[in-house]
């Protein structure tokens, strides 16, 4: 199964043999975990989001356009599955550090991850934590993920527009937060054509 | 300008407006700083790590699915085992053997009850025994003395043949424990091994593997070549940044397997963060003044250039292309 493309592999799912099931979960678990493991805060629910989302792209598989990219599809999936996780949540996910304190990941603490390793991704943690849940979708989906801002929009079903407005935003807050500048008096108002 | 700037970061500017934008930030006093904490913050955000799946996710979703992985058949008419196990049956074997012969030329009483391990056996006095998923003993070969309680399990039973021999097949574990040299080979071949097979925690034999042998007198090319089949195979990028890490603490000796497997990376990784850990080791080693091979060069030079790259792996190539001396 390994040297077929996603498409392929799709389209045998999509002609009612699991069997590229293993396969297809070797390829996007991770990505898929760590964007929902980052976006909700919570190790149990990114567990149990992406054991749904790939339950979901099995049973949906019809509804997969083959011309699209799988991972987008699937991150559009994860992102739904995420949005109805905080709206269920009552948007009250629990934003206490314990949580994450007691959730480690496995690859936090190895040894040869150094100290100043450690504090930035503690920072950067806490930094994600501060911003809104649109604008962490946005930035997980861009900085982490590698994903073109038209891909972001259509997962995030806005305009790409909204996704530049949500990373600026985004960045900025990141950008006070983790080198503790802030944007002077002056401020350039040139505008590159 | 400042709303140009995560376009630049996450590359979504269009070639004329990019230069344009850059020319101005060079010569601009505002947004000279400004521009220097946007990519000191995209920085910092690459110290968040990768999160291992835990593996009943998977496990849970292809029960889910009625979905049973499919195994590489046998021919051996036992089950498939993990590497551990056989490795712990084999080890019996030789204990079995080594208590044998011990017992037979030096007319020594049984050896104490404990549990079975291999120490102090020289390889000058026995024959060496090579490690294998099945192996076969004639029975004067076997002590009578069995050493503890191994466990033995899925026995199988043969009747008489010819000659009047039976047979008794049977998995075994015990605890194997090999002392040696880190430059002998049979140490460096298992280490090869278990890093290969995942049936290991391989992070930790790969932090293990890393500080042993980042000492410049166990430099060993094999062990290069193990990390590198990691780096290429595993399915977690977890795991492969943990062998592009363990690849960067080798000794010089090997440096020519360890570039081989970052450019490797490099170029196909399917993941961002793994490209980032091997193209950022390889900045680290043009800059320590590494020679890489032209084709080495060119797939640095393929990466600064290509436009649906992650940024930071092409700000990295390109750093590692202005290292190299003409």
């Amino acid at each position: 199964m390994k040297h077929l493309s996603d498409q392929e592999l799709m389209r045998i799912v999509q002609a009612g043999d699991y069997s590229p099931a293993s396969e297809i979960y070797d390829r996007y678990s991770g990505r898929i975990y760590n964007f929902a493991f980052r976006f909700l805060k919570n190790a149990e629910a990114a567990e149990d989001a992406t054991q749904e989302v790939f339950v979901k792209m099995m049973r949906h598989a019809n509804q997969f356009n083959g011309d699209a990219k799988l991972s987008t599809w699937l991150f559009s999936i994860t992102a739904n599955w995420c949005r109805d996780y905080l709206r269920k949540a009552d948007n009250k996910v629990k934003e206490s550090e314990d949580v994450l304190v007691t959730l480690p990941a496995p690859t936090e603490f190895a040894p040869d991850r150094n100290l100043e390793q450690r504090e930035n991704a503690e920072r950067v943690r806490r930094a994600l934590n501060a911003l809104t849940a649109e604008q962490r979708e946005a930035i997980l989906l861009s900085r982490y993920q590698g994903l073109s801002y038209a891909e972001i929009a259509q997962i995030a079903g806005c305009s790409e527009g909204a996704v530049k407005t949500r990373v600026f935003r985004a960045m900025e807050t990141l950008k006070k937060t983790l080198t503790g500048e802030v944007s002077g008096g002056g401020r350039c108002l040139n505008v590159v054509q | 300008m400042r709303e140009s700037m995560p376009l630049l970061l996450t590359e979504s500017l269009d070639p004329a407006r990019r230069e344009l934008t850059h020319q101005h930030i060079e010569t601009c006093d505002l947004c000279g700083p400004e521009w220097s904490a946007y990519k000191e913050t995209w920085m910092v955000m690459g110290d968040l790590p990768e999160v291992d799946v835990p593996a009943r996710v998977k496990a849970q979703f292809l029960e889910g699915m009625g979905v049973v992985e499919k195994r590489t058949d046998n021919v051996v008419p036992f089950h498939r085992r993990p590497a551990f196990k056989w490795v712990a049956q084999a080890a019996a074997v030789v204990v079995l053997a080594g208590g044998s012969y011990f017992a037979g030329r030096e007319n020594a009483p049984a050896i104490p009850s404990r549990d079975a391990e291999i120490t102090g056996v020289r390889p000058r006095d026995i024959t060496p025994v090579s490690l294998a998923e099945t192996r076969e003993l004639d029975a004067e070969a076997l002590s009578p003395n069995i050493q503890g309680r191994p466990d033995i399990t899925n026995v199988q039973f043969v009747d008489s043949n010819p000659d009047g021999e039976i047979s008794v097949s049977f998995d075994v574990s015990s605890r194997w424990t090999v002392k040696g040299n880190p430059k002998d080979k049979s140490i460096v071949r298992l280490l090869s091994y278990v890093l290969e097979n995942d049936a290991t925690p391989r992070s930790n034999a790969m932090e293990w593997v890393r500080r042993t042998y980042s000492d410049p007198a166990y430099a060993d090319p094999e062990i290069a070549n193990a990390l590198a089949k990691v780096l290429q195979n595993d399915t977690h990028e977890g795991v492969r940044i943990r062998a592009v890490e363990a690849l960067t603490m080798l000794p010089p000796a090997v440096a020519s397997e360890t570039r081989d497997a970052l450019i490797q990376a490099l170029k196909s990784d399917p993941n961002p963060a793994v490209r980032i850990k091997a193209v950022e080791a390889l900045a680290n080693l043009t800059k320590s003044g590494t020679v890489l091979d032209p084709a080495m060069v060119d797939t640095l030079r393929e990466k600064a250039s290509q436009n649906d790259e992650n940024l930071y792996v092409r700000v990295k190539a390109a750093e590692a292309l202005s290292h190299i001396k003409p």
